[in-house]
């Protein structure tokens, strides 16, 4: 047995230690004293119940639903580049983000929404902000679609090359998912059977990756076809009816991205009997050692975005479970649950990095780092098992996780996409198929040519943004009822401030990338890109380009961004001087409100 | 002997730990599909109403003699398909 404090073990226990404390000690005195919540008030399931969107479900059902709404990639590879500050500090934003603010978000933005009668965040956005503000939070979404749409598609084509097994095993369980779908709803055949034989076909998948490896010959140009295979897949799965390909793809994915979380938890639990030691530095790193990313804050708050806070999770909340919370005080371990157990995700991410060699993480192209750490904790358990075939499956894994959350943005930016654009002079772009076509193009073009950890912080910038306005809708309506704001003023302005600094930071980034090939430096510009642009002489041009089109990216998430932010804050000021002139109501909407004079 | 699954009875802590596990798991995979596929058949069903009881709203989409045929299999989902139907809805009621 080695030095128990050289394993990740006591950060392990630590971790679920405060995690607890944050939900038993913190979450429970929110929930009772801000927002008071009510087992006996009706909600809206209960007061709108027609059996498809407002139903009461129990809240393990609807627990285990909004947890593996939110747990997807982003945990996953966070910390890969949190790390570069030092394993301490990823670890600290892990516990502190999630502790004050994460969670907070999340249960926030579902009670907002029991609330506001189950309505989503476009409409409460229209009513503290106006017709403006919706159309400001619509421009900010489909921006953000499209940035997570980008770096999904260039992830799952580096994992694709990173593990040649996978490709194979991604189309297996592909057409695995497919036939169960046509055994499921066609045949109407037994779930239980029809899961066994998908299942038996995951494995078989996986184990015919093992032997099949698909390699592209196109050298530099393997990253361009591959994301081009990966827009194909998602293609079909944006325009197919979702019985014949997105649900039953997902619901078989589901079993192998869930049993390797838990294998990698155990795996670090066992540590100190495994021999399996952090290798990483501790940190902190104020700069980025390496010199590409940047200083600690605000490049940190932004690379680890779910697992600690993100913004995606509010509109998850606010969308579909609200509408099905049973009674309110099932708000807490729906919400803050899944919220809390999601940092666990991130959290046995980050132990599968800090038990790699610093080597691993150089020039930070390494984005498959995940698998390999993962190996690490899982071999000394499962050692019948080769290492090919632990590659493989791991590597899945983080394909399936990508892809299967990739589609629903997909489908989501179609839809998002068909309202904008559903009259008036570019009406042909809500067209189903143009719209899909628009959503994956771009997104692709942004994929071959941009480096994945640009795409990734700018991902970030806007997923903490959304965070942050998320907070704030909270915050405005705490404010309007008089119940006490300050819980979730605070982690709203730090959000909102650290993720516009971010999102300037990065901008700069690519303005001072090209300002310097003005200066004859192109270094800076060939760094920003990837692929054949970065290695093809003759394409420098074209590496400036995107360079340029980074800035107006970046640009216009932070004029978006701040625009928003800025009507929030006000409406927020408003609602404090209206708020003012009342006596102290409930946070449950008002009702007992006195006049005080 | 009375039913071990009386609803009357108050339910022991290892079947609540059972129902609570098979909750979850349920709810992570399979919550997320049956309510798509609720969607699903709601715009089936809206479709349909609005084919068989189009009169109502002066859209007059199948001749009346069938419309009434039809009346007595459509009557008991009027009230929900208003309420369905008037709902407001936003971009984002889709995320899932």
């Amino acid at each position: 047995m080695v030095d128990i404090l050289a394993t990740p073990f006591l950060w392990v226990v630590a971790t679920i230690a405060l995690y607890g404390v944050a939900y038993w000690g913190y979450g429970k005195w929110i929930d009772r004293n801000v927002w008071r919540s009510d087992a006996k008030k009706a909600t809206p399931a209960h007061m709108y119940m027609d059996g498809v969107e407002y139903f009461p479900v129990s809240r393990y059902v609807l627990w285990g639903y909004q947890f593996k709404s939110v747990a997807a990639l982003g945990p996953i590879l966070g910390p890969f580049i949190g790390i570069t500050f030092g394993w301490l500090p990823a670890l600290l934003w892990i516990i502190a983000g999630n502790f004050f603010i994460g969670w907070l978000q999340d249960y926030g933005s579902m009670m907002l929404s029991v609330r506001k009668e189950g309505r989503s965040f476009g409409p409460i956005t229209y009513e503290f902000t106006g017709a403006r503000g919706r159309t400001n939070l619509l421009a900010f979404v489909l921006f953000y679609l499209v940035i997570i749409s980008a770096t999904f598609i260039a992830l799952i084509a580096s994992f694709w090359i990173a593990f040649p097994g996978t490709f194979v095993a991604t189309i297996g369980i592909i057409l695995a998912g497919v036939l169960c779908g046509q055994l499921l709803y066609r045949m109407k055949m037994n779930v239980f059977a029809v899961t066994g034989i998908g299942l038996a076909l995951v494995v078989v998948s996986i184990y015919l990756g093992v032997l099949f490896p698909v390699s592209l010959p196109f050298g530099d140009w393997n990253l361009p076809i591959w994301a081009f295979i990966c827009a194909l897949i998602l293609g079909a799965a944006a325009i197919l009816p979702t019985p014949m390909f997105v649900q039953p793809t997902n619901y078989l994915a589901f079993y192998p991205a869930y049993a390797a979380i838990i294998l990698i938890l155990v795996g670090a639990l066992i540590t100190p009997f495994t021999n399996t030691t952090v290798q990483m530095p501790a940190g902190p790193f104020l700069f980025d050692p390496q010199g590409i990313l940047g200083p600690i804050w605000p490049i940190l708050f932004v690379a680890i975005a779910c697992g600690a806070i993100s913004g995606w999770h509010s509109l998850v909340s606010s969308s579909s479970s609200s509408k099905q919370l049973d009674i309110e005080t099932d708000a807490l371990p729906v919400g803050g649950g899944a919220m809390l157990s999601e940092g666990l995700l991130a959290l046995a991410s980050l132990i599968a990095y800090m038990v790699l060699a610093p080597s691993f993480f150089v020039g930070r192209t390494n984005v498959a780092a995940w698998v390999q750490g993962a190996v690490v904790l899982t071999t000394p358990m499962l050692g019948a098992l080769t290492a090919p075939v632990l590659r493989t499956f791991f590597g899945l894994v983080l394909i399936i996780y990508a892809l299967t959350v990739q589609a629903l943005v997909t489908r989501f930016f179609r839809l998002v996409a068909g309202e904008t654009w559903a009259e008036g002079r570019f009406r042909a772009l809500g067209n189903k198929y143009v719209s899909t076509a628009v959503g994956l193009g771009i997104p692709w073009g942004f994929a071959v040519s941009g480096s994945w950890w640009a795409l990734w912080l700018y991902f970030g910038g806007a997923n903490q943004l959304l965070a942050g306005l998320a907070i704030m809708l909270i915050t405005i309506h705490l404010a309007r009822v008089r119940a006490p704001s300050r819980y979730s003023l605070i982690p709203g302005v730090f959000m909102v401030i650290t993720t516009l600094a971010a999102l300037i930071w990065q901008t700069g980034t690519f303005v001072w990338s090209v300002w310097a090939y003005l200066q004859n430096d192109k270094t800076w510009v060939i760094r920003n890109v990837r692929g054949p642009i970065q290695s093809d002489p003759n394409l420098l041009i074209v590496a400036v380009a995107i360079n340029a089109v980074f800035v107006i990216v970046g640009a216009a998430l932070f004029i978006v961004g701040l625009s928003m932010a800025i009507r929030l804050f006000r409406s927020y000021s408003q609602s404090i001087t209206q708020a003012r002139g009342k006596a102290p109501a409930a946070a449950d909407g008002g009702t007992v409100e006195k006049k005080s004079r | 002997m009375a039913d071990s699954k009386d609803p009357a009875k108050p339910k022991s802590r290892g079947r609540k730990v059972k129902e609570g596990v098979k909750g979850v798991f349920y709810g992570m995979a399979a919550h997320g599909h049956v309510t798509a596929a609720l969607r699903t058949r709601m715009y089936l069903e809206h479709l349909f109403m609005f084919i068989t009881l189009g009169d109502m709203l002066g859209v007059p989409v199948i001749p009346p003699y069938y419309s009434l045929k039809i009346l007595p299999y459509a009557v008991p989902n009027i009230k929900s398909w208003k309420q369905r139907v008037f709902r407001e809805r936003d971009f984002t009621d889709q995320v899932f």
